[in-house]
Order: structure tokens, then sequence, then C-alpha cells
């Protein structure tokens, strides 16, 4: 489903991070955010996700306004977040954490057809079944982590800084899944300091930069555009 | 000694165990979803045996005499009043200071606790006085030598003992203890994942609250005497319990309260004096948490709940 962001206003105590966002994620389609730290990414998310509600604004989910709605309801309308640092259950075994995944989810049939699926892209979560996840490498965390997201059946995706803390041999291991993943349909919104590889894989992108949009277009426009270049390929 | 002593202090030290083991569980509970010690847990056991004593007043007004089927209504009641209690406590008092200094949840929950033990010695009738506990469960006994083994303790552990592995599958086996787990382990993860975080904390405080009212009854029935200040002591035995145990693990409460149980007896058999037993087993409890500082089970590859 479609997310529409209009002119969002969000921060902490008395600052405002956001002054005046406004974002489209079409359905389908992997729209990125990109933005150096400290640009405002995270509190755009929080906003998304009802963990820090805007101050003003709308953010428009399919036909729902969600911009007041506490997370766990947002969560059940189908907005899954693999968040950043992975924040994976670490006393729970991999299995639990993707239960945990399908909380929202009681159809048992449907939970049990996305666990195989889940398996079949992470064989290696199969294997580690029962392991418990804080005992797991940072490789395999991130692999439960976005399992662990794809059990709720999601309908928008919202991955935040995947590549973050990750060898590169995972962080392109990990943007081909994110690629897959919407080839079976889910939309999805990455948020990433990884330009080149992000513009590779998604379809249309927003530029975030101390609290306002600066850039926006399709991936092509974006390689090619001089303040993405002049701030993030330093040329 | 007389092996039969010796089996008849072992009896007693396990009704014991399953009391704080009780009382342990839930400031475990609390303190591994919220990361709060709720001082008022004690008061909340000795409220729930109180409620079981009206709701027994009633009853005999209705002219009930079946004492099982009494026990088992006293209970459910109790039980039924102090879940409820908890979840408007965490709802009210609790919640609401989230974002406030530790030592606030502290103080409004020692203050809380007070107003409740005051309550009841000013406005139960008569209730500044030792109230006898009625005696319902079947009390048919069987000697050996020096051991006299009674129905009714026996039922007593059982019931203990059942509650307290029915919590464990709780936590361990089901949909609302996976969300409790998830809670306790990363609350804004857990939220993500649609858990609703506010309704987690509310049955959470009626579980661990409903345990306190069964261990304050099963202490009214094994005793057959309750009264207003009996949550003081066990409240910091159970705190005790949980904190040995390392708080926040469930198998740590457990084993904390029938460690503190097993020294209070060996207290009573060493001592001729049997006042001596709880100096003897708080002094142990001192020298543990010298030697275990984060308690038995805290350690990082714990399962905490």
């Amino acid at each position: 489903m479609e997310l529409v962001i209009e002119n969002i206003v969000s921060g902490y105590d008395q600052a405002d991070v956001l002054s005046g966002v406004s974002l489209h994620v079409p359905e389908g389609q992997i729209t990125c955010l990109l933005g150096s730290n400290g640009a405002g990414k995270t509190t755009l998310i929080r906003a998304i996700l009802g963990l820090t509600p805007a101050r003003s604004g709308r953010i428009r989910f399919g036909a729902a306004d969600i911009t007041h709605e506490p997370t766990h309801r947002i969560a059940a309308l189908g907005v899954t977040c693999i968040p950043e640092g992975r924040r994976v259950f670490p006393r729970m075994s991999v299995m639990e954490n993707l239960r945990v995944g399908s909380y929202t989810d009681t159809n048992r049939q449907a939970v049990e057809k996305r666990l195989e699926e889940v398996f079949a892209i992470f064989p290696r979560l199969h294997e580690r079944a029962e392991q418990l996840a804080g005992t797991m490498s940072g490789g395999e965390q991130a692999m439960l982590s976005i399992g662990r997201g794809l059990m709720s059946g999601p309908k928008l995706l919202i991955v935040d800084e995947p590549s973050l803390g990750l060898s590169p041999l995972f962080v392109k291991e990990n943007f081909k899944v994110i690629q897959r993943i919407n080839e079976l349909g889910v939309t999805v919104l990455l948020v990433e300091q990884n330009v080149r590889q992000t513009l590779a894989i998604a379809h249309r992108g927003y530029v975030l930069s101390q609290g306002r949009i600066v850039a926006q277009g399709d991936a092509a426009q974006l390689r090619d555009n001089e303040e993405v270049r002049a701030a993030y390929f330093g040329s | 000694m007389d092996p039969g002593f010796i089996a008849q202090y072992l009896l007693n030290g396990i009704v014991l165990g399953v009391i704080y083991a009780m009382v342990a569980v839930g400031f475990t509970l609390f303190f591994g979803v919220l990361d709060v010690i709720k001082f008022s847990h004690g008061d909340v056991v000795m409220a729930g045996a109180f409620t079981a004593l009206a709701t027994y007043a009633g009853l005999e007004l209705l002219g009930v005499s079946d004492g099982m089927f009494a026990a088992i209504v006293i209970t459910v009641m109790g039980i039924a009043a102090m879940a409820i209690l908890g979840a408007l406590l965490a709802k009210l008092l609790i919640l609401p200071l989230r974002n406030a200094p530790p030592l606030n949840t502290l103080l409004i929950t020692l203050m809380f606790g007070l107003a409740l033990r005051e309550a009841v010695r000013l406005f139960y009738p008569n209730g500044s006085n030792p109230k006898p506990f009625p005696q319902l469960l079947p009390d048919a006994a069987m000697t050996i030598g020096n051991l006299e083994l009674r129905l009714d303790s026996v039922l007593l552990i059982v019931l203990g003992l059942g509650a307290i592995v029915a919590v464990h599958l709780l936590i361990q086996r089901t949909r609302i203890g996976l969300a409790i787990r998830a809670v306790a382990q990363d609350p804004e993860t857990a939220r993500l994942m649609g858990i609703n975080f506010e309704r987690v904390v509310l049955m959470t405080f009626a579980l661990g609250s409903a345990l306190a009212a069964l261990a304050g009854i099963t202490n009214g029935l094994y005793y057959s005497e309750v009264n207003f200040g009996m949550g003081l002591l066990l409240g910091v035995i159970g705190f005790s319990a949980a904190v040995v145990g390392g708080l926040g693990s469930l198998y740590g409460a457990i084993i904390g309260g029938f460690l503190f149980a097993a020294l209070q007896t060996i207290g009573a058999v060493w001592f001729s004096v049997p006042a001596y037993k709880d100096v003897f087993a708080f002094a142990c409890i001192i020298v543990l948490m010298a030697w275990k500082p984060t308690g038995l089970l805290a350690d990082k590859s714990a399962e905490r709940v």
C-alpha cells in the first residue's frame, strides 16, 4: 500500500528536527530516503511508526490516517519496520523471534506458510531455529531481523539502515534480499547512508538534509543530481 | 535428631518456599517488563488474604457449609480482586510515572502499600488484631513416627507448585507469554511487532498480583491466622528472594524463594529459640549478596522473563 506524508513537523522536546517534510512511497516500489547522520531520517521513521508522533502534518497509509495512531495499531495495519541495529530479542530463540514477528497475524496457516518462505530465503535461520538470537553473529542477526519483519506479511516494509555495522559482503547480500522481497510485491521504504548501492536497487528516492527534503526524483535522476553528488559522492 | 522431626521441618520449609516463590515471581515479573520495583507487593499479599476472609464472612451469612467449596470460592475471589487491583495500580500509578526517575515509582508504591495496610487496619472490622483464618481444607492426618503429614499441607504445596508451573508455562509457551518476554527484552521493538505495550504491562501486573493473593491465602490457610501487617515481612522476604535469585529471572525468583525458606528452616532447627530463624536467614542473604551482588542467576546468559 502507498504511504503519503504531508508536511510533517516533528522532533523531541522543544527542538524541531523535521520542518515540513512531504514524501510519497508508491505501492510496489522501492523508495529510498538518503541523508547523512543527523539529517532527520530516524525522526521521520519514528513519526511514521508512531514512536514519536508528529507535531503537525499528516501521514496516510492507504486509506487510513495513521498520524496519531499508537505504534501497535500501525503495525497491525501492515507497516513493518526492520529497525536500525537489528534489535532481535536476544534471549529468545530464532524461532521465537520469528513468532513475535507474526504476532499480529492469528491465521495459523498463513503464518506457517510465511515461515517456510522465510526459511527458503534464509536457510541459515532454519538450521539455527533453536539458537538464542543473542548468541548469533551480526550477519545472522541481520537475517533474523529481516526474516522477523517478513513474518508479519508486511504491506509496507521500512528498512532502517540495513548496512550499518555489517561487512561489505553481507551488505551486498542484504540489498539483494531487499530487492527480492520487493519483487514479491512488498512496498519498501529503504533508509540508508550507502548511496551507491541504495540507488542501484531503488526506483525513486528522496534526500533529506537538516530536516528538509533537498532533492527527489527517480533513482537515475538522483544519481546524476549535483547536490547528491556534492553531498555524498565527494565530487 | 529424629528423622520424623526433620521431615516435619522439611515439609514446613516447602510450604514456606512455595509462598515465598509466589511473592518473588511477582517482583521479578514487574521488574522484567517495566524495570520497576513495586514495594506495595507485600501488602497486596495481605489484601488478597483479607479479601478471601471477607468473602468467607459473606459465605457464612449465606449459610455455605462445605469447606472445600468455600475454599475454592474465597481463593478465586481473592485472586480476581488482586488481579484487578494490580492492573489498576499499573494503569493509574505506575505507567503514568514511566518517564519519571525510578525512585518516584518506588516511593509511590511504598506509600500505596502503607495506605492499603492502614486502610485494612482501620476499616476491616476489628482489623488491628490478628484474625483467625478459617480451616477449610480437609485436615485428615497421617502420623509416621514423629511426622504428622496433614492433607491440607499437601494440598497447599500441590496448589502452590501448580500455580508456579502454570505461570512458567504461560510465560514460555503461550502467545501472551511471548509478548511479555518481548516487552521485557525490548519494549520499543515489541511495539513495532504490533504488541500493545500497555495491555501487556497491565496483564503482567494482574498476573503478579494474582499470585500474591494466592500466596496470602495459602499463608492464611496454613497458619489459620492473618493480620494487617503480614505483608510487610512477606514483601521483604519475596523481594530478597527475587534479588538473590537475580531480579528479572523467573527461575531465580523460584530458587530464591525456596532458598530463603531453607535458610529459615535451618535457622529454626539450629537455634532453639525460633525467633532467630529470620536473623539467621537475612544474615545469610546479606553474605550471599556480598558474594554475588547481581544475584545467583543474573548474568547475561540467564533467561530473563
